[in-house]
């Protein structure tokens, strides 16, 4: 089989090797698609002869033989598709497993959860702000800084109890929003403001963000509602745009 | 314990070497038949118990040592004679044809590896053993050997109808010892209360925990007897979770409930109400219904979770932080103020799975909701901020089932890994892991005690499962596909299941014994319920009915004892058709759900399908 599919492409026709072309012409292997042309858009079987072909010629061999046909299947079914484990593995683990004695409830001790980290609690963004534009003192940015767990005793936002212990990284680059590595959403307030209220650290909103987490999902669509009810003298445009995301994500 | 299927290195090993002369095969299997085909009748029945297994085994041998074209005449010449329950498997040996095949195959790797169970007596033992142990017919002496676990009894040889009943599975059936570890099956103690009268009499009388005279007792309320119930477990068994004041709250609601609900009976049964899921375009794959009814959610085939409110009273999330700050925390009506009237609405719709949802599950303080899927996840909801709170890993591959425990805090999933996993809300990883299934496990359920864990599978048994230690205490075997739904008897000894071949099967926990086989539906049996006080067993299926059968017939006078423990002599009587107290059909909608009301109203929930 192998021999007769590796010959086709030099005895076929110019327009036999084109891959609408042998649609047409040959009659003897209708029925499947690219797999009569071993030249055309990649089929399964092309793929396996294809890693036959370079298996056979890195062990040197003259031709490619059945076996190299079976490692190559071997190897593209392993990256496809995994199977369970084995009874003798889960009959260990569970084995493991099964001798620890169960642990002891605490009473009273609120929704029982795991520690945040396995939890699906954690907001999926952090505020931070813009620096303004300023001169090309590069070092000598004030920034605003953001700290995320600090408490404030403004009632009207919620707050966020995150583990996360690194504030707001501080952009070297003049402009430039820094946005957080593994972080899905950034919020970005420009202080693009009058001095009189860029003085005070942040715009008080924002350093007030704190979230309990176990009252707020993922989305922390809550925090930018209030953020934009406040009406900050931030820049609009971009709260704005953050609103109408909101309204992608309500599921009212 | 000695985790009884666990097979070692050299049976492993052994099980590859080559067993007699491939070609040979067919004159060993066709010798076997012919001598089990002549022998007395009396014990025809139980050695023809061995065609099945030595079938499946000498066919996979024969393909695993690449013997293909041996295989194949071996497969043609005998695989008619096999029983009509096996054909299913039959028709999966028919397409493993090379030993690639087998690989990624785990069912069948495990077939292959544990030894098939079969129950023969004495006599027909002797008769068996003397034949093959005749010098020509060593190489099947052999592959016997290797292959099955013959368990002796001694006693009469039982009859065709009787082996039928009990063999099926993909393991056989179950070994004496197997079904010998003592169970606790009753149930736990209910704490006391005092149960404030219902309104119409007005005085605030305090009675203990029983409701006032006029009203029909209820004995499974636990104040009756102050003595230990000695098949129930410790209190203290396991660790349980304590109960809070809206727990009591919820107890004394339910015990009111109890005094006003219906007593069921065959003169008495409980009227239908059948949530009917419209445009759902087949993507229904999980329902469940609170305790209390007051909501029914679904898993869907588009990875969604929808949560209905089955109450005229609407869903709704409780406020965000920063209003809850402001609410008097000490009014009485504080459960309300919490809640944000803004966000009231019939229909909650939970994303995050990212495959059909498989299992649903309340829990029972209402207050969370799981739900398993094709990804691989089980997920926590909170049904307070309708919002995902956990994602637990552990199984890679589909979860069919998952089950919060009757007391809350811990659940049980199970998945195409062949195990079942308990969990507690507050880990991460399992606690427990139960493997010994040969096939997917699909389907898992609590005990009413939360100590035991039953799980169906499609290796066509259901085990019982030790939550302390893991052990596995019962395997009963009987059905001949796999197994779809499970329900515990409220009093905690006995069990039905439902599977594909359109039984349901009713077993003593206690005993380890089949006790009854109700005939009657003609599909698969993907809901099964029992009656609030155990008095009807109601049972849905893909045949378009939900149908009601006599509980309290069924499990009297039971003959179940030592002798038909250790024979499996077992004669279950005829009686489905009077037993079955009602058929019920509905508009060509599966019923995939079946749940009691506190009053014994009957709900059933289907997606109406329109082929």
């Amino acid at each position: 089989m192998e021999a007769a599919k590796m010959a086709s492409p030099k005895s076929a026709p110019k327009d036999a090797q084109v891959p609408g072309g042998t649609r047409r012409g040959r009659g003897g292997t209708e029925g499947r698609g690219a797999e009569r042309c071993p030249r055309g858009p990649a089929g399964y079987v092309t793929t396996i002869l294809e890693d036959a072909k370079i298996y056979s010629s890195h062990a040197k061999k003259a031709s490619v033989d059945a076996d190299d046909v079976r490692l190559a299947i071997q190897c593209r079914t392993d990256q496809s598709f995994t199977s369970p484990p084995p009874r003798d593995f889960l009959l260990d683990i569970a084995r493991q497993k099964n001798q620890t004695p169960l642990p002891l409830i605490k009473p009273y001790s609120g929704p029982r959860l795991p520690p945040d980290r396995y939890c699906l609690t954690a907001p999926n963004y952090r505020l931070k702000a813009l620096q303004k534009k300023v001169s090309s003192t590069a070092g000598r940015i004030t920034v605003p800084r953001l700290s995320v767990g600090a408490v404030s005793s403004r009632p009207s936002t919620p707050t966020l109890g995150t583990p996360s212990a690194q504030t707001v990284s501080v952009s070297a680059k003049v402009g430039a929003p820094v946005s957080l590595a593994g972080q899905r959403f950034t919020v970005q307030i420009p202080s693009s403001q009058p001095t009189g209220k860029s003085a005070t650290p942040t715009t008080p909103t924002v350093q007030n963000v704190l979230i309990n987490p176990s009252l707020i999902g993922p989305k922390n669509i809550l925090i930018t509602t209030n953020m934009v009810s406040q009406g900050t003298a931030s820049d609009p445009n971009p709260l704005k745009r953050k609103h109408e995301d909101e309204d992608d994500y309500d599921t009212l | 314990v000695v985790v009884e299927d666990q097979p070692d290195v050299s049976a492993v090993l052994s099980a590859y070497n080559q067993q007699g002369d491939p070609t040979l095969y067919e004159e060993y299997y066709s010798g076997l038949k012919h001598f089990i085909e002549c022998s007395l009748d009396c014990h025809r029945a139980e050695l023809s118990q061995l065609f099945y297994p030595l079938f499946v085994h000498m066919y996979l041998e024969l393909v695993y040592n690449q013997h293909e074209s041996e295989a194949k005449s071996f497969f043609e010449r005998f695989h008619g004679d096999q029983e009509c329950y096996y054909q299913d498997d039959l028709r999966v040996l028919s397409s493993l044809t090379k030993k690639e095949h087998m690989k990624g195959n785990e069912t069948m790797l495990d077939f292959r590896t544990s030894k098939f169970v079969l129950r023969i007596s004495r006599d027909s033992y002797q008769l068996l053993k003397r034949h093959l142990q005749e010098k020509q017919n060593n190489q099947i002496w052999n592959i016997v050997q290797e292959h099955l676990y013959i368990d002796i009894f001694d006693g009469m040889p039982r009859s065709k109808q009787q082996i039928d009943a009990m063999v099926g599975s993909l393991a056989g059936e179950a070994k004496r010892e197997a079904n010998k570890a003592k169970v606790f099956f009753g149930l736990l103690k209910e704490p006391e209360f005092d149960v404030p009268l219902d309104d119409e009499d007005e005085e605030g009388e305090n009675e203990e925990g029983k409701p006032k005279k006029k009203k029909p007792k209820k004995d499974n309320v636990g104040s009756k007897s102050k003595k230990q119930d000695p098949n129930a477990p410790p209190q203290n068994r396991i660790p349980l979770p304590e109960l809070k004041d809206s727990d009591k709250l919820d107890k004394v609601m339910n015990m009111k409930e109890a005094a006003r609900r219906v007593r069921l009976g065959p003169e008495c049964l409980p009227s239908i109400c059948f949530y009917t899921f419209l445009n759902a375009y087949q993507g229904l794959t999980a329902v469940d219904i609170t305790d209390d009814s007051s909501m029914i959610v679904g898993g869907f085939a588009d990875s969604t979770v929808r949560v209905w409110s089955v109450t005229p009273k609407k869903l709704r999330s409780v406020k965000t932080a920063a209003d809850l700050s402001l609410i008097d925390k000490e009014s009485d009506d504080v459960l309300e103020r919490i809640m944000d009237e803004k966000t009231a609405s019939e229909l909650k719709i939970l994303y995050g799975h990212s495959g059909p949802v498989y299992g649903t599950s309340f829990s029972p303080d209402r207050n969370y909701l799981l739900s398993c899927s094709e990804d691989g996840t089980v997920r926590l909801w909170s049904l307070q901020t309708f919002t995902c709170l956990v994602g637990y890993k552990g199984h890679n591959y589909p979860v069919w089932d998952t089950q919060f425990s009757p007391y809350g805090y811990y659940f049980v999933s199970g998945g195409h890994d062949r195990v079942a996993r308990l969990w507690a809300t507050d880990h991460y990883q399992p606690l427990r892991i139960f493997a010994g299934h040969l096939a997917d496990v699909t389907c898992t359920r609590f005990h009413p005690n939360s100590n035991y864990i039953a799980t169906g599978s499609a290796d066509r048994t259901i085990r019982l499962w030790d939550v302390l230690n893991g052990n596995c205490v019962r395997i009963f075997t009987g059905h001949k596909g796999p197994i779809h739904s499970l329900a515990f008897s409220p009093n905690g000894r006995f069990l039905a299941t439902g599977a594909t071949d359109g039984r349901v099967l009713l077993w003593d926990i206690g005993h380890g014994l089949m006790v009854g086989e109700l005939k009657g539906h003609t599909d698969t049996i993907y809901a099964l319920r029992f009656s609030r006080d155990g008095e009807i067993l109601a049972s849905g299926s893909m045949d378009n009915t939900v149908r009601l059968w006599d509980a309290v017939k069924a499990f009297e006078d039971l003959e179940t004892d030592d002798f038909t423990t250790a024979t499996g002599h077992i004669n279950l009587p005829e009686n489905s058709q009077d037993l079955l107290l009602g058929t019920y059909m509905t508009k060509s909608t599966p019923v995939v759900h079946l749940h009691f009301t506190r009053r014994n109203l009957l709900l059933a929930a289907g997606a109406y399908s329109s082929q």
